[in-house]
């Protein structure tokens, strides 16, 4: 395996603003990555800093093995799409299409007219004119058909419906699979993205929280359920991320936890129920307060 | 598009040069159709008022009444705003795409002298058009008017081209400037440029160098003086170049 994406040390300020700060990780070929995080976490600012968009204080982007600003060898094998992409006031949804197969150079127009016909994209409409879920389909179509090596998707289905979400994981997986790459995927719906993700990368306040296999992540934290005292007691001295009392009975979200331990909870009396990638990253990310307030 | 996926890396930004020059002319109407309609109504106009003076007036009517006409100069100033506003609605579309800005600006110049072209040749035929039905039957001179009547029609498409490829990159540095910057730059831009050029009217007045300027555009020919823009046309395009190089894409 080698690495697509290899990031050192990388800050992105913008005067005070810390937007990203000092992160460091890379991508294997073949991943797809989650980058999750809260609403100005620096996901988009770090999408931008990968494709040589946007320009580093400090710190080491490689692509490819190279780095990516005004790279055409790097930029060529490499596709970005956002939810707040700008298009030219005149643009209609076929604007973009044909802009987009001139552009990249395994553009399949099979496919995306497949695609357009399953998302039911109007292409005759002036894109200022579409609804929000529209303009996300064609950024998805141009996604999903640039065939890019690396495909960057930055709330690719932003204002999607249920079903054209489910159609999204779908065509992703199933394309994923005739044709790998390397995908990175930046979303806010992190249970439906979870079955998807092989690593996950969470960024708060322009810091990179969590690096890790998205497997290992998952089997890494868990809730303990049951009397407050009891949970108070098999709490004490572990990693506590989460805490939650109703009446009587808490629930305590704990790390790092060993076969041992989870046997010595169910031994206690107490409910080992497993967390899920959501509710894990929302108490990694909600703030080291909230916890504390919410026990007290 | 699929066949050129393994071409060398020179053919990728060829490739993505002209997709930029697609992507302009995605739309034709802002940049070709509507200035030539514009520029068609203004003649239209202009020939119902000679003709109007022509009916009042009879016999009256000097020969060279028509010779002065400024409808054209409507195309330079419109020019400034398309290439100004081209770039600001393309540039984060096409880079925000993954295209270089290097490729952008080279397919992005690249239209703006195809442009600069199309309307300097277009005009200098209109021209001669113009001079073959006698002033369109009216003896006006509306493409080539006043100092521009007795030149050959190549120097007229020389000249036209000339000044719009001046207006298409100082549109472009206009552009880039609020790219960069955005609007408060804009602002202090053209208050820069205002107080620079009144400075110099200041300085050739103190100086009494005025006969020496009004000597140069009499000594030299309109031909002449048209070539003398493209050091200026240059200058332009590298600043918007220089600036362009450290420019982010919106959203």
């Amino acid at each position: 395996m080698t690495a697509v994406i290899e990031v050192a040390d990388l800050s992105r300020h913008y005067g005070k603003v810390r937007a990203v700060e000092n992160v460091s990780f890379s991508v294997e070929e073949g991943a797809i990555c989650g980058l999750l995080g809260r609403n100005g976490a620096g996901k988009t600012t770090l999408m931008r800093l990968v494709t040589g968009q946007e320009f580093a204080t400090t710190g080491d982007i490689r692509v490819f093995g190279e780095n990516p600003v005004e790279n055409a060898d790097v930029l060529g094998r490499t596709c970005f799409v956002r939810e707040s992409q700008v298009y030219p006031d005149n643009f209609r949804g076929k604007h973009v299409l044909r802009a987009a197969s001139h552009l990249f150079p395994n553009w399949d127009a099979e496919y995306a007219e497949r695609l357009v016909e399953d998302f039911r994209t109007p292409l005759n409409r002036p894109i200022k004119k579409l609804s929000r879920g529209q303009r996300s389909s064609i950024g998805v179509i141009v996604g999903l058909a640039a065939r890019a090596e690396l495909t960057l998707l930055d709330e690719p289905y932003a204002g999607l419906d249920a079903v054209a979400r489910q159609l999204f994981y779908d065509h992703l997986l199933a394309d994923y699979s005739a044709n790998p790459r390397t995908i990175i995927l930046s979303t806010h719906l992190i249970d439906e993205a979870a079955r998807l993700l092989s690593q996950v990368l969470v960024i708060d306040a322009g810091e990179l929280l969590i690096d890790s296999d998205a497997d290992v992540l998952r089997g890494s934290a868990v809730t303990i359920v049951g009397g407050h005292a009891k949970v108070e007691a098999f709490a004490e001295g572990r990693d506590v991320l989460g805490w939650d009392s109703v009446g009587g009975i808490s629930s305590v979200t704990l790390t790092d936890l060993s076969d041992a331990d989870r046997a010595e909870a169910v031994k206690a009396g107490l409910d080992v129920a497993p967390v899920s990638l959501q509710q894990l990253i929302v108490s990694r990310t909600r703030g080291t307060n909230y916890s504390q307030e919410a026990r007290s | 598009m699929t066949a050129v996926a393994d071409a060398p890396a020179a053919h990728q930004t060829g490739r993505r040069i002209l997709a930029t020059m697609r992507v302009h002319a995605a739309n034709p109407w802002t940049i070709i159709f509507t200035p030539w309609i514009v520029l068609f109504t203004i003649l239209a106009l202009n020939l119902l008022i000679w003709l109007s003076i022509v009916l009042a007036a009879g016999d009256n009517v000097d020969d060279d009444a028509f010779v002065a006409n400024g409808g054209i100069a409507y195309l330079f100033v419109y020019m400034i705003v398309v290439a100004a506003q081209a770039m600001n609605q393309t540039f984060s579309f096409v880079v925000g795409m993954g295209t270089t800005r290097r490729d952008y600006f080279l397919g992005t110049a690249a239209i703006f002298v195809a442009l600069s072209l199309q309307f300097g040749v277009g005009i200098a035929i209109l021209a001669g058009i113009e001079r073959a039905t006698g002033g369109w039957g009216a003896g006006g001179q509306f493409f080539a008017p006043a100092f521009l009547a007795d030149l050959p029609l190549w120097e007229i498409a020389v000249i036209y081209t000339m000044i719009l490829l001046l207006m298409f990159f100082l549109g472009s540095a206009v552009a880039v400037v609020y790219l960069r910057w955005g609007p408060p730059a804009l602002v202090m831009f053209f208050a820069a440029l205002g107080l620079s050029l009144a400075g110099t009217a200041v300085l050739l007045s103190l100086n009494g160098a005025w006969p020496t300027v009004g000597r140069f555009f009499t000594q030299h020919s309109v031909l002449e003086l048209s070539l003398y823009t493209l050091p200026v046309t240059v200058a332009c395009a590298i600043v918007a170049w220089l600036l362009m190089r450290r420019s982010t894409p919106k959203g």
